[in-house]
Protein backbone atom coordinates (compact mmCIF):
# COMPACT_ATOMS: atom_id res chain seq x y z
CA UNK A 1 0.00 0.00 0.00
CA UNK A 2 1.34 3.18 -0.66
CA UNK A 3 1.88 5.71 2.06
CA UNK A 4 2.01 8.89 0.37
CA UNK A 5 3.31 12.20 1.38
CA UNK A 6 0.95 14.72 -0.49
CA UNK A 7 -2.82 12.94 -0.76
CA UNK A 8 -6.45 14.72 -1.55
CA UNK A 9 -8.02 11.03 -2.36
CA UNK A 10 -7.94 8.13 0.73
CA UNK A 11 -10.20 5.28 0.81
CA UNK A 12 -11.23 4.14 4.35
CA UNK A 13 -12.36 0.28 4.80
CA UNK A 14 -14.70 1.25 2.01
CA UNK A 15 -17.04 -1.52 1.34
CA UNK A 16 -18.99 -0.91 -2.13
CA UNK A 17 -21.59 -2.97 -4.01
CA UNK A 18 -23.88 -3.40 -6.92
CA UNK A 19 -27.38 -4.45 -5.93
CA UNK A 20 -26.85 -7.20 -3.28
CA UNK A 21 -23.83 -8.24 -4.29
CA UNK A 22 -20.54 -6.96 -2.65
CA UNK A 23 -18.03 -6.42 -5.24
CA UNK A 24 -15.03 -4.77 -2.90
CA UNK A 25 -14.59 -4.74 0.83
CA UNK A 26 -11.64 -3.48 3.32
CA UNK A 27 -10.55 -1.03 0.38
CA UNK A 28 -7.67 0.85 2.48
CA UNK A 29 -5.10 3.35 0.92
CA UNK A 30 -4.60 6.80 -0.53
CA UNK A 31 -4.19 8.05 -3.61
CA UNK A 32 -0.60 10.39 -4.12
CA UNK A 33 -1.20 13.97 -5.62
CA UNK A 34 0.69 14.25 -8.81
CA UNK A 35 0.87 10.32 -9.74
CA UNK A 36 -1.27 8.69 -12.34
CA UNK A 37 -2.35 5.15 -10.76
CA UNK A 38 -3.14 2.21 -12.83
CA UNK A 39 -6.21 -0.02 -11.82
CA UNK A 40 -5.60 -3.57 -13.01
CA UNK A 41 -7.77 -6.65 -12.73
CA UNK A 42 -9.69 -8.93 -14.56
CA UNK A 43 -13.01 -7.88 -15.75
CA UNK A 44 -15.84 -8.12 -12.93
CA UNK A 45 -13.22 -6.85 -9.98
CA UNK A 46 -14.62 -4.14 -9.57
CA UNK A 47 -12.62 -1.58 -11.35
CA UNK A 48 -15.69 0.59 -12.73
CA UNK A 49 -17.37 0.10 -9.44
CA UNK A 50 -13.96 1.40 -7.40
CA UNK A 51 -14.35 4.52 -9.59
CA UNK A 52 -18.03 5.37 -9.09
CA UNK A 53 -17.20 4.82 -5.92
CA UNK A 54 -14.55 7.25 -5.60
CA UNK A 55 -17.07 9.76 -7.73
CA UNK A 56 -19.64 9.32 -5.18
CA UNK A 57 -21.91 7.87 -7.61
CA UNK A 58 -22.20 4.74 -5.80
CA UNK A 59 -22.74 4.85 -1.77
CA UNK A 60 -20.82 2.86 0.45
CA UNK A 61 -21.99 -0.06 2.20
CA UNK A 62 -18.91 0.46 4.88
CA UNK A 63 -16.01 2.91 5.62
CA UNK A 64 -15.99 5.89 3.38
CA UNK A 65 -14.10 7.94 0.73
CA UNK A 66 -12.40 11.12 1.91
CA UNK A 67 -11.88 13.39 -0.96
CA UNK A 68 -10.37 17.64 -0.32
CA UNK A 69 -10.56 18.13 -4.18
CA UNK A 70 -13.37 20.28 -4.99
CA UNK A 71 -16.50 18.52 -6.93
CA UNK A 72 -16.19 20.97 -9.86
CA UNK A 73 -12.42 19.79 -9.95
CA UNK A 74 -12.82 15.94 -10.69
CA UNK A 75 -13.57 14.91 -13.99
CA UNK A 76 -14.69 11.01 -15.10
CA UNK A 77 -14.01 10.12 -18.24
CA UNK A 78 -15.90 7.21 -18.55
CA UNK A 79 -15.90 4.66 -21.58
CA UNK A 80 -17.20 6.34 -24.83
CA UNK A 81 -20.65 4.43 -25.56
CA UNK A 82 -21.64 7.12 -22.32
CA UNK A 83 -22.17 9.90 -24.75
CA UNK A 84 -25.03 10.46 -26.97
CA UNK A 85 -23.22 10.55 -30.21
CA UNK A 86 -26.31 12.05 -31.79
CA UNK A 87 -26.91 15.08 -29.74
CA UNK A 88 -25.66 18.46 -32.03
CA UNK A 89 -22.67 19.48 -30.70
CA UNK A 90 -19.52 20.33 -31.80
CA UNK A 91 -16.02 19.64 -30.46
CA UNK A 92 -15.16 23.10 -29.52
CA UNK A 93 -18.71 23.11 -27.92
CA UNK A 94 -17.89 19.75 -25.98
CA UNK A 95 -14.63 20.77 -25.24
CA UNK A 96 -16.21 24.13 -23.80
CA UNK A 97 -19.00 22.66 -21.75
CA UNK A 98 -15.60 21.51 -19.12
CA UNK A 99 -15.60 25.47 -17.79
CA UNK A 100 -19.37 25.57 -17.17
CA UNK A 101 -19.29 23.63 -13.42
CA UNK A 102 -16.82 26.48 -12.42
CA UNK A 103 -18.05 29.02 -14.94
CA UNK A 104 -22.07 28.73 -13.31
CA UNK A 105 -25.13 28.04 -15.70
CA UNK A 106 -26.28 31.28 -16.33
CA UNK A 107 -22.75 32.89 -17.46
CA UNK A 108 -21.88 33.54 -21.43
CA UNK A 109 -18.71 32.60 -22.24
CA UNK A 110 -16.05 35.28 -22.70
CA UNK A 111 -13.25 35.42 -25.34
CA UNK A 112 -10.57 34.33 -22.55
CA UNK A 113 -12.64 30.82 -22.58
CA UNK A 114 -12.69 30.62 -26.19
CA UNK A 115 -8.91 31.41 -26.46
CA UNK A 116 -8.21 28.70 -23.60
CA UNK A 117 -10.44 26.09 -25.47
CA UNK A 118 -8.74 26.83 -28.83
CA UNK A 119 -5.19 26.06 -26.90
CA UNK A 120 -6.86 22.97 -25.72
CA UNK A 121 -7.94 22.16 -29.34
CA UNK A 122 -4.40 22.65 -30.70
CA UNK A 123 -2.36 20.85 -27.38
CA UNK A 124 -4.45 17.74 -28.29
CA UNK A 125 -4.33 18.45 -32.71
CA UNK A 126 -7.84 18.97 -32.63
CA UNK A 127 -8.01 22.35 -33.62
CA UNK A 128 -9.11 21.21 -37.32
CA UNK A 129 -12.35 19.92 -36.38
CA UNK A 130 -13.60 22.49 -33.99
CA UNK A 131 -16.68 22.32 -35.68
CA UNK A 132 -17.38 18.92 -36.71
CA UNK A 133 -20.02 17.41 -34.66
CA UNK A 134 -19.14 14.82 -32.43
CA UNK A 135 -21.07 11.88 -34.38
CA UNK A 136 -18.67 12.11 -37.13
CA UNK A 137 -15.48 11.78 -35.03
CA UNK A 138 -13.35 8.62 -35.08
CA UNK A 139 -12.90 6.99 -31.72
CA UNK A 140 -9.86 8.62 -31.28
CA UNK A 141 -10.49 11.83 -31.92
CA UNK A 142 -13.45 11.98 -29.67
CA UNK A 143 -10.97 10.77 -26.69
CA UNK A 144 -8.88 13.44 -27.38
CA UNK A 145 -12.25 16.05 -27.49
CA UNK A 146 -13.43 14.33 -24.08
CA UNK A 147 -9.64 14.93 -22.49
CA UNK A 148 -10.00 18.94 -24.11
CA UNK A 149 -13.59 18.63 -21.70
CA UNK A 150 -11.35 18.03 -18.66
CA UNK A 151 -8.65 20.56 -19.42
CA UNK A 152 -10.91 22.97 -19.87
CA UNK A 153 -12.16 21.92 -16.45
CA UNK A 154 -8.78 22.26 -14.45
CA UNK A 155 -9.54 18.88 -13.55
CA UNK A 156 -7.36 18.17 -10.40
CA UNK A 157 -8.80 14.61 -9.59
CA UNK A 158 -9.21 12.31 -12.98
CA UNK A 159 -10.70 8.95 -13.43
CA UNK A 160 -10.49 7.66 -16.62
CA UNK A 161 -11.96 3.94 -17.89
CA UNK A 162 -9.90 2.62 -20.40
CA UNK A 163 -9.41 5.76 -22.16
CA UNK A 164 -6.69 3.83 -24.66
CA UNK A 165 -9.68 1.21 -25.74
CA UNK A 166 -9.70 1.62 -29.83
CA UNK A 167 -7.52 4.48 -30.06
CA UNK A 168 -4.80 4.78 -32.57
CA UNK A 169 -1.49 4.99 -31.74
CA UNK A 170 -0.63 8.64 -32.73
CA UNK A 171 -3.76 9.06 -30.37
CA UNK A 172 -2.32 7.05 -27.26
CA UNK A 173 0.64 8.78 -27.23
CA UNK A 174 -0.96 12.72 -26.99
CA UNK A 175 -3.21 11.73 -24.46
CA UNK A 176 -0.34 10.13 -22.47
CA UNK A 177 1.91 13.24 -23.12
CA UNK A 178 -0.89 15.23 -21.64
CA UNK A 179 -1.88 13.00 -18.69
CA UNK A 180 1.69 13.65 -17.73
CA UNK A 181 1.61 17.41 -17.90
CA UNK A 182 -1.40 17.34 -15.94
CA UNK A 183 0.35 14.99 -13.22
CA UNK A 184 3.28 17.21 -12.85
CA UNK A 185 0.69 20.16 -12.48
CA UNK A 186 -0.27 18.35 -9.47
CA UNK A 187 -2.98 16.74 -10.41
CA UNK A 188 -4.56 12.86 -8.88
CA UNK A 189 -5.02 10.72 -11.94
CA UNK A 190 -6.52 7.19 -12.05
CA UNK A 191 -6.80 5.29 -15.11
CA UNK A 192 -8.29 1.30 -15.83
CA UNK A 193 -5.66 -0.06 -17.84
CA UNK A 194 -5.52 -3.29 -18.92
CA UNK A 195 -2.42 -3.36 -21.05
CA UNK A 196 0.95 -4.26 -19.75
CA UNK A 197 2.72 -1.80 -21.90
CA UNK A 198 -0.07 1.41 -21.87
CA UNK A 199 0.75 0.66 -17.64
CA UNK A 200 4.58 0.51 -18.13
CA UNK A 201 4.92 3.70 -20.08
CA UNK A 202 2.21 5.86 -18.33
CA UNK A 203 1.55 4.46 -14.61
CA UNK A 204 3.90 5.94 -11.21
CA UNK A 205 1.54 3.36 -9.24
CA UNK A 206 -1.03 0.44 -9.64
CA UNK A 207 -3.93 -0.54 -7.96
CA UNK A 208 -4.50 -4.50 -8.32
CA UNK A 209 -7.94 -6.19 -7.56
CA UNK A 210 -9.44 -8.90 -7.33
CA UNK A 211 -11.63 -11.22 -5.23
CA UNK A 212 -12.90 -7.99 -3.78
CA UNK A 213 -10.01 -6.68 -2.36
CA UNK A 214 -7.16 -4.48 -3.52
CA UNK A 215 -3.62 -4.11 -3.42
CA UNK A 216 -1.21 -1.19 -4.12
CA UNK A 217 1.63 -1.66 -5.84
CA UNK A 218 4.39 -0.32 -8.24
CA UNK A 219 4.84 -0.96 -12.10
CA UNK A 220 7.78 -2.55 -11.89
CA UNK A 221 6.72 -5.12 -9.41
CA UNK A 222 3.59 -5.79 -11.43
CA UNK A 223 5.64 -5.74 -14.30
CA UNK A 224 8.19 -8.18 -13.39
CA UNK A 225 5.62 -10.96 -12.74
CA UNK A 226 3.63 -9.92 -16.10
CA UNK A 227 4.92 -10.64 -19.88
CA UNK A 228 4.73 -7.18 -21.79
CA UNK A 229 1.69 -6.31 -23.93
CA UNK A 230 -0.37 -9.20 -22.34
CA UNK A 231 -3.94 -8.27 -20.88
CA UNK A 232 -4.05 -8.02 -17.17
CA UNK A 233 -8.00 -9.76 -17.71
CA UNK A 234 -6.21 -13.09 -19.29
CA UNK A 235 -3.47 -13.30 -16.57
CA UNK A 236 -2.46 -14.41 -13.20
CA UNK A 237 -2.22 -11.52 -10.96
CA UNK A 238 -0.36 -12.23 -7.90
CA UNK A 239 -2.27 -11.04 -4.41
CA UNK A 240 -0.92 -12.49 -1.25
CA UNK A 241 -3.52 -13.51 1.12
CA UNK A 242 -6.38 -12.89 -1.20
CA UNK A 243 -5.66 -15.38 -4.09
CA UNK A 244 -5.55 -14.56 -7.55
CA UNK A 245 -7.90 -13.33 -10.41
CA UNK B 1 -50.51 44.45 -55.36
CA UNK B 2 -49.74 46.43 -51.86
CA UNK B 3 -53.63 46.86 -50.94
CA UNK B 4 -54.11 43.22 -51.83
CA UNK B 5 -51.01 42.20 -49.44
CA UNK B 6 -52.67 44.55 -46.84
CA UNK B 7 -56.14 43.21 -47.33
CA UNK B 8 -54.55 39.41 -47.02
CA UNK B 9 -52.01 40.22 -44.36
CA UNK B 10 -52.69 43.10 -42.16
CA UNK B 11 -56.35 43.89 -42.39
CA UNK B 12 -57.68 41.09 -40.43
CA UNK B 13 -55.79 42.13 -37.37
CA UNK B 14 -57.92 45.02 -37.20
CA UNK B 15 -60.31 42.93 -34.97
CA UNK B 16 -59.16 42.13 -31.76
CA UNK B 17 -59.91 38.87 -31.63
CA UNK B 18 -57.59 38.31 -34.07
CA UNK B 19 -54.59 40.63 -32.59
CA UNK B 20 -55.32 38.48 -29.51
CA UNK B 21 -55.02 34.99 -31.14
CA UNK B 22 -51.77 36.46 -32.90
CA UNK B 23 -50.09 36.93 -29.64
CA UNK B 24 -50.96 34.20 -28.25
CA UNK B 25 -49.70 32.23 -31.34
CA UNK B 26 -46.47 34.13 -31.41
CA UNK B 27 -46.37 34.15 -27.16
CA UNK B 28 -46.66 29.96 -28.10
CA UNK B 29 -44.49 29.55 -30.81
CA UNK B 30 -41.59 31.25 -28.25
CA UNK B 31 -41.94 28.75 -25.55
CA UNK B 32 -42.94 25.63 -26.94
CA UNK B 33 -40.67 25.32 -30.16
CA UNK B 34 -37.68 24.80 -27.80
CA UNK B 35 -38.95 22.24 -25.47
CA UNK B 36 -39.99 19.92 -28.91
CA UNK B 37 -36.21 20.39 -29.41
CA UNK B 38 -35.12 18.91 -26.42
CA UNK B 39 -37.83 16.44 -26.84
CA UNK B 40 -36.57 14.67 -30.47
CA UNK B 41 -32.95 15.30 -28.83
CA UNK B 42 -33.87 13.02 -25.93
CA UNK B 43 -35.36 10.03 -28.46
CA UNK B 44 -39.02 11.44 -26.77
CA UNK B 45 -40.89 12.88 -29.13
CA UNK B 46 -43.84 11.21 -28.19
CA UNK B 47 -43.37 12.12 -24.25
CA UNK B 48 -45.34 15.77 -25.42
CA UNK B 49 -48.33 13.73 -26.71
CA UNK B 50 -48.81 11.56 -23.73
CA UNK B 51 -48.55 14.72 -21.33
CA UNK B 52 -50.88 16.26 -23.44
CA UNK B 53 -53.78 13.63 -23.03
CA UNK B 54 -52.30 14.03 -19.38
CA UNK B 55 -53.67 16.97 -18.45
CA UNK B 56 -56.86 16.21 -20.07
CA UNK B 57 -58.32 15.39 -16.55
CA UNK B 58 -57.11 18.00 -14.78
CA UNK B 59 -58.80 20.64 -17.34
CA UNK B 60 -61.77 19.10 -17.01
CA UNK B 61 -62.03 18.89 -13.51
CA UNK B 62 -61.28 22.18 -13.38
CA UNK B 63 -63.92 22.91 -15.46
CA UNK B 64 -66.75 20.88 -13.88
CA UNK B 65 -65.77 22.96 -10.48
CA UNK B 66 -65.70 26.57 -11.66
CA UNK B 67 -67.08 26.49 -15.24
CA UNK B 68 -65.15 27.82 -18.04
CA UNK B 69 -62.91 29.78 -16.04
CA UNK B 70 -58.94 29.69 -18.03
CA UNK B 71 -56.74 29.95 -14.54
CA UNK B 72 -58.89 27.36 -12.93
CA UNK B 73 -59.14 24.71 -16.02
CA UNK B 74 -54.68 25.17 -16.28
CA UNK B 75 -53.89 24.74 -12.50
CA UNK B 76 -56.05 21.52 -12.97
CA UNK B 77 -53.46 20.40 -16.28
CA UNK B 78 -50.64 21.21 -14.77
CA UNK B 79 -51.62 19.81 -11.85
CA UNK B 80 -52.71 16.05 -13.52
CA UNK B 81 -49.93 16.21 -16.07
CA UNK B 82 -47.19 16.39 -13.00
CA UNK B 83 -48.78 13.92 -11.58
CA UNK B 84 -49.44 10.98 -14.52
CA UNK B 85 -45.71 12.12 -14.89
CA UNK B 86 -45.11 11.01 -11.36
CA UNK B 87 -47.06 8.15 -11.26
CA UNK B 88 -45.60 6.95 -14.82
CA UNK B 89 -42.33 7.67 -13.25
CA UNK B 90 -42.87 5.97 -10.37
CA UNK B 91 -44.66 3.02 -11.58
CA UNK B 92 -41.48 2.36 -14.30
CA UNK B 93 -38.94 2.42 -10.88
CA UNK B 94 -41.13 0.26 -8.94
CA UNK B 95 -41.61 -2.24 -11.11
CA UNK B 96 -39.03 -2.20 -13.62
CA UNK B 97 -41.38 -1.32 -16.87
CA UNK B 98 -40.43 1.25 -19.21
CA UNK B 99 -40.55 4.67 -18.79
CA UNK B 100 -42.22 4.99 -22.42
CA UNK B 101 -44.64 2.06 -21.35
CA UNK B 102 -46.03 3.21 -18.13
CA UNK B 103 -46.34 6.52 -19.29
CA UNK B 104 -48.44 5.29 -22.74
CA UNK B 105 -50.92 3.21 -20.22
CA UNK B 106 -51.25 6.05 -17.84
CA UNK B 107 -52.11 8.65 -20.81
CA UNK B 108 -54.88 6.24 -22.08
CA UNK B 109 -56.06 6.54 -18.83
CA UNK B 110 -56.56 10.28 -18.93
CA UNK B 111 -58.18 10.62 -22.01
CA UNK B 112 -60.79 8.10 -21.38
CA UNK B 113 -61.00 10.17 -17.43
CA UNK B 114 -61.01 13.49 -18.86
CA UNK B 115 -63.50 12.84 -21.75
CA UNK B 116 -65.59 10.96 -19.03
CA UNK B 117 -65.53 14.17 -16.70
CA UNK B 118 -66.03 17.05 -19.55
CA UNK B 119 -69.44 14.71 -20.75
CA UNK B 120 -70.54 14.15 -17.20
CA UNK B 121 -70.81 18.02 -16.75
CA UNK B 122 -70.85 20.10 -19.96
CA UNK B 123 -72.29 19.30 -23.64
CA UNK B 124 -70.52 18.33 -26.66
CA UNK B 125 -69.48 21.39 -27.65
CA UNK B 126 -68.04 21.90 -24.47
CA UNK B 127 -65.81 19.13 -25.15
CA UNK B 128 -64.63 20.26 -28.58
CA UNK B 129 -63.78 23.09 -27.12
CA UNK B 130 -61.66 21.24 -24.47
CA UNK B 131 -59.84 19.05 -26.54
CA UNK B 132 -59.55 21.04 -30.00
CA UNK B 133 -59.74 24.81 -28.44
CA UNK B 134 -60.32 27.94 -29.84
CA UNK B 135 -58.12 30.48 -30.55
CA UNK B 136 -60.46 33.11 -31.60
CA UNK B 137 -61.97 33.12 -28.52
CA UNK B 138 -58.47 33.91 -26.37
CA UNK B 139 -59.79 36.79 -24.10
CA UNK B 140 -57.37 39.33 -22.29
CA UNK B 141 -57.31 37.27 -19.19
CA UNK B 142 -56.44 34.11 -21.11
CA UNK B 143 -53.98 35.81 -23.44
CA UNK B 144 -52.06 37.05 -20.40
CA UNK B 145 -51.67 33.96 -18.44
CA UNK B 146 -50.79 32.63 -22.04
CA UNK B 147 -48.00 35.53 -21.95
CA UNK B 148 -46.84 35.09 -18.71
CA UNK B 149 -46.61 31.15 -18.85
CA UNK B 150 -45.04 30.93 -22.02
CA UNK B 151 -42.34 34.07 -20.37
CA UNK B 152 -41.84 31.72 -17.29
CA UNK B 153 -40.90 28.39 -19.65
CA UNK B 154 -38.82 30.71 -21.44
CA UNK B 155 -36.82 32.34 -18.70
CA UNK B 156 -36.63 28.82 -16.56
CA UNK B 157 -35.68 27.05 -19.58
CA UNK B 158 -32.59 29.44 -20.02
CA UNK B 159 -31.83 28.69 -16.47
CA UNK B 160 -31.57 24.68 -16.90
CA UNK B 161 -30.39 25.48 -20.62
CA UNK B 162 -26.83 24.33 -20.01
CA UNK B 163 -27.48 21.53 -17.37
CA UNK B 164 -29.99 20.27 -19.71
CA UNK B 165 -27.81 20.39 -22.64
CA UNK B 166 -25.40 18.79 -20.65
CA UNK B 167 -27.68 15.61 -19.12
CA UNK B 168 -28.91 15.10 -22.84
CA UNK B 169 -24.93 14.42 -23.80
CA UNK B 170 -23.49 13.11 -21.24
CA UNK B 171 -25.29 12.53 -18.14
CA UNK B 172 -22.51 10.88 -15.88
CA UNK B 173 -20.51 14.55 -16.18
CA UNK B 174 -23.50 16.01 -14.90
CA UNK B 175 -23.80 13.38 -12.46
CA UNK B 176 -20.17 13.92 -11.53
CA UNK B 177 -20.77 17.50 -10.88
CA UNK B 178 -23.49 16.77 -8.09
CA UNK B 179 -26.48 17.39 -10.44
CA UNK B 180 -28.69 15.03 -10.56
CA UNK B 181 -29.98 14.46 -13.73
CA UNK B 182 -33.39 13.74 -12.84
CA UNK B 183 -34.03 16.83 -11.17
CA UNK B 184 -33.03 18.74 -14.36
CA UNK B 185 -35.57 15.70 -16.10
CA UNK B 186 -37.98 17.01 -13.48
CA UNK B 187 -38.05 20.52 -14.14
CA UNK B 188 -38.05 20.01 -18.03
CA UNK B 189 -40.82 17.44 -17.86
CA UNK B 190 -42.67 19.97 -15.45
CA UNK B 191 -42.37 22.68 -18.22
CA UNK B 192 -43.71 20.45 -21.31
CA UNK B 193 -46.71 20.14 -18.93
CA UNK B 194 -47.06 24.54 -18.35
CA UNK B 195 -46.50 24.92 -21.96
CA UNK B 196 -49.09 22.38 -23.09
CA UNK B 197 -51.38 23.73 -20.38
CA UNK B 198 -50.91 27.19 -21.71
CA UNK B 199 -51.54 25.67 -25.24
CA UNK B 200 -55.07 24.29 -24.86
CA UNK B 201 -56.86 27.35 -24.69
CA UNK B 202 -55.59 28.31 -28.43
CA UNK B 203 -54.64 24.77 -29.58
CA UNK B 204 -56.62 22.30 -27.68
CA UNK B 205 -55.35 19.63 -25.30
CA UNK B 206 -54.60 17.26 -27.73
CA UNK B 207 -53.52 19.39 -30.60
CA UNK B 208 -51.38 22.31 -28.30
CA UNK B 209 -48.38 19.29 -28.37
CA UNK B 210 -48.34 19.97 -32.44
CA UNK B 211 -46.56 23.18 -32.24
CA UNK B 212 -44.18 21.71 -29.69
CA UNK B 213 -43.00 19.02 -32.19
CA UNK B 214 -43.73 19.95 -35.51
CA UNK B 215 -41.43 22.53 -35.75
CA UNK B 216 -38.63 20.50 -34.32
CA UNK B 217 -39.38 17.54 -36.16
CA UNK B 218 -39.06 19.77 -39.49
CA UNK B 219 -36.04 21.88 -38.00
CA UNK B 220 -34.20 18.88 -37.68
CA UNK B 221 -33.64 18.90 -41.63
CA UNK B 222 -32.43 22.63 -41.45
CA UNK B 223 -29.77 22.46 -38.97
CA UNK B 224 -26.98 20.28 -37.45
CA UNK B 225 -26.73 22.86 -34.43
CA UNK B 226 -28.81 23.30 -31.07
CA UNK B 227 -29.31 27.02 -31.48
CA UNK B 228 -30.22 26.32 -35.13
CA UNK B 229 -32.41 24.18 -34.52
CA UNK B 230 -34.57 26.19 -32.03
CA UNK B 231 -33.73 28.98 -34.18
CA UNK B 232 -35.92 27.47 -37.32
CA UNK B 233 -38.23 25.60 -34.93
CA UNK B 234 -39.55 29.00 -33.82
CA UNK B 235 -39.26 30.83 -36.96
CA UNK B 236 -41.41 27.68 -38.80
CA UNK B 237 -43.84 27.80 -35.17
CA UNK B 238 -44.50 31.85 -35.94
CA UNK B 239 -44.96 30.77 -39.37
CA UNK B 240 -47.20 28.93 -39.12
CA UNK B 241 -49.25 30.55 -36.02
CA UNK B 242 -49.65 33.80 -38.38
CA UNK B 243 -50.06 32.01 -41.33
CA UNK B 244 -52.67 29.48 -39.71
CA UNK B 245 -54.82 31.99 -38.30
CA UNK B 246 -54.93 34.20 -41.99
CA UNK B 247 -56.46 30.64 -43.50
CA UNK B 248 -58.68 30.71 -41.14
CA UNK B 249 -60.11 34.11 -41.41
CA UNK B 250 -59.87 34.03 -45.27
CA UNK B 251 -61.38 30.44 -45.83
CA UNK B 252 -64.00 30.07 -43.02
CA UNK B 253 -62.04 27.29 -41.58
CA UNK B 254 -61.38 26.49 -37.93
CA UNK B 255 -57.80 28.20 -36.75
CA UNK B 256 -56.54 25.23 -34.57
CA UNK B 257 -56.30 22.86 -37.05
CA UNK B 258 -54.99 25.39 -39.65
CA UNK B 259 -52.01 26.72 -37.58
CA UNK B 260 -51.06 22.38 -36.71
CA UNK B 261 -52.14 21.58 -40.48
CA UNK B 262 -49.78 24.35 -41.55
CA UNK B 263 -46.79 23.16 -39.57
CA UNK B 264 -47.31 19.74 -40.83
CA UNK B 265 -46.56 21.54 -44.30
CA UNK B 266 -43.62 22.75 -43.08
CA UNK B 267 -42.77 19.56 -41.61
CA UNK B 268 -43.11 17.58 -45.21
CA UNK B 269 -41.38 20.54 -47.29
CA UNK B 270 -38.74 20.13 -44.62
CA UNK B 271 -38.37 16.57 -45.58
CA UNK B 272 -38.23 16.80 -49.07
CA UNK B 273 -36.35 19.89 -49.42
CA UNK B 274 -34.44 20.26 -45.82
CA UNK B 275 -30.50 21.33 -45.79
CA UNK B 276 -29.52 18.14 -44.12
CA UNK B 277 -30.92 14.17 -44.29
CA UNK B 278 -33.94 15.61 -46.53
CA UNK B 279 -35.16 13.67 -49.77
CA UNK B 280 -33.37 16.30 -51.80
CA UNK B 281 -29.98 15.89 -49.46
CA UNK B 282 -29.98 12.35 -49.99
CA UNK B 283 -30.24 12.49 -54.04
CA UNK B 284 -27.91 15.41 -54.58
CA UNK B 285 -25.02 14.04 -51.63
CA UNK B 286 -21.41 13.77 -52.74
CA UNK B 287 -18.39 12.86 -50.63
CA UNK B 288 -16.26 15.83 -50.33
CA UNK B 289 -12.87 15.59 -51.55
CA UNK B 290 -10.27 14.77 -49.14
CA UNK B 291 -8.63 18.30 -48.08
CA UNK B 292 -11.67 20.30 -48.59
CA UNK B 293 -12.46 23.23 -45.77
CA UNK B 294 -14.43 21.91 -42.84
CA UNK B 295 -18.35 22.70 -43.00
CA UNK B 296 -19.48 25.03 -40.33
Amino acid sequence: MSRATATRLRLHDLQLAQGNRTVLEHVEGSFRDGAITALIGANGTGKSTLIQGIMGMLKPIAGRVECSVPRERRAWLPQQLALDLSFPMSVEELVMTGSWPSHGALTGYCASHYRRGREIMARLGISHLAHRPLGELSGGQRQRALIGRTLMQEAELLLLDEPFANVDAETVDVLMTVLRDMAQAGATIIVVLHDMEQLARLADEVVLLASGHVQWSSPDAVLKTQAPHAAAASLSIAMPGVGTC
Amino acid sequence: MLALLHEWLIAPFDYGFMRRALVAGLALSLAAPPMGVFLVLRGMSLIGDAMAHAILPGVALGFLVAGFSLPIMSLGGVLSGLLVAVLAGSVSQMTGQREDAAMASFFLISLAAGVMLVSLGGSSVDLTHVLFGSILAVNSTALILIAAISSLIVVILASIFRALVVECLDPLFLRGQGVHGGLVHGIFLGLVVLNLTAGFQTLGTLMAVGLMMLPATAARFWSKRLEGLIGVAVGIAMVASSGGLLLSYHLGIPSGPAIILLAGVGYMLSALLGRHHSLRARLQRQAAPLGAPEPH
